[in-house]
């Protein structure tokens, strides 16, 4: 077997990056033909190979660090960095719907009545659900900290614990929000309040969503003991987004619910 | 004397060999056992020697590690198999076919409208 003399990791060829790509061929197409033809053939497909392409490439990945050992210190380092651009290109997207959010709030046209919220808007109570929902967030940063601790503890029993209820944390939190759209008396049809009120929290919600999820994955792969107390990336990369999640959120609350009503 | 770093402070601290390091799933091997206290009838002792308390399964991982470290060439999403080939070529079969359908959806939407 030939050895590299070098604590890289070169990867085997994989097909994943080629299927991922017609997969968003397809979603963005089956997208047009979806809403000009009515029919959703095409984008479902799309969604189908987008899904099974992310659980095949991570999978590899989970295979090739775990089983074979690829994930040297300098690799390890490369992950690190690519998570934190990763996030911070986030944190960019994030910025363009506050940056919108700003430019309708702080000055308000006259055809919204020259005020903010504007005339005829009735906005949540910040003091009522998104409250809760800022508790809730919060509590789940303190229990996803104790199960980093736990990990790097060798803790099997407080570690799955510790995250199961982050995750059951964060299922709430998404519970709450559905919730408060039913419930809320303004749509996203709403002039620019409605648009960037449900577009800004309604992002929010989807990277809830995906934070919980790689959170459950982490705590499947933690059941499967690949984690041990010194090398977890896995997990370090899921609890660094969860926490940009529940500073997202915070920054949503006091701009959008408190400031902004 | 072993050394962790300190899960508090961050800094370096003594430590005994079982915290030092310790992965999970690996822990101990012969718990320390009181005598067996002899009643009238005496206790039967259950013995540990050798297992680990399994919360939630038992530790696959090494046994995983020496599949995926064979040496038979295989890239490693083939690693596993017919299960991993299977999927692999249903994948590319859905990617092939959808991609023909999509450019034939595409030419046909493409194609102007018959005036009425």
């Amino acid at each position: 077997m030939a050895h590299q003399a070098h604590a890289y990791h070169m990867v085997d060829p994989s097909p994943w990056p080629l299927t991922g790509a017609i997969a968003a061929l397809l979603m963005t197409s089956g997208l047009a033909i979806w809403f000009h033809f009515h029919s959703t053939m095409l984008m479902t497909l799309g969604l189908v190979l987008t899904l099974l392409t992310m659980y095949q490439w991570w999978r590899d990945i989970i295979r090739e660090g775990t089983f074979q050992g690829h994930h040297t210190p300098p690799v390890q380092k490369g992950l690190r960095y690519g998570m934190i651009l990763f996030i911070t290109s986030e944190v960019f997207f994030f910025l363009g719907f506050f940056w919108a959010f700003y430019h309708s709030s702080l000055a308000p046209t006259p055809e919204l009545g020259g005020c903010w919220p504007p005339t005829g808007i009735i906005p949540l109570d910040p003091f009522e659900v998104p409250l809760l929902n800022t508790a809730v967030l919060l509590a789940s940063g303190v229990t996803v900290t104790w199960a980093h601790h736990s990990i790097m503890e060798g803790e099997r029993k407080q570690t799955i614990q510790s995250l199961a209820l982050t995750i059951l944390l964060g299922f709430y939190f998404t519970a709450l929000q559905a919730m408060e759209y039913y419930e809320a008396p303004f749509t996203i049809a709403d002039g620019v309040y409605g648009s960037t009120f449900f577009v800004a929290t309604g992002f929010h919600g989807l990277h809830v969503i995906i934070g919980s999820t790689f959170l459950a994955v982490c705590l499947l792969r933690q059941i499967q003991y690949h984690f041990t107390s010194e090398h977890h990336f896995g997990f370090e990369a899921a609890a660094w987004y969860w926490h940009f999640v529940d500073v997202v959120w915070l920054f949503l609350y006091v701009s959008i619910y408190w400031w902004g009503s | 004397m072993y050394y962790k770093v300190s899960g508090v402070t961050g800094k370096l601290t003594g430590a005994t060999a079982a915290s030092a390091y310790s992965p999970q799933g690996l822990k101990g091997t012969v718990p320390s056992q009181a005598p067996p206290i002899i009643f009238a009838v005496p206790t039967k002792v259950v013995s540990e020697t050798g297992s680990v308390a399994h919360y939630m399964g038992i530790n696959k991982v090494p046994e995983l590690q020496m599949i995926f470290q064979k040496t038979d060439g295989a890239p490693v999403h083939l690693k596993r198999g017919v299960m991993d080939k299977m999927l692999y070529r249903t994948m590319m079969g859905l990617t092939i076919g959808g991609t023909l359908y999509c450019l034939m959806a595409l030419y046909i939407v493409a194609q102007p409208r018959k005036p009425q």
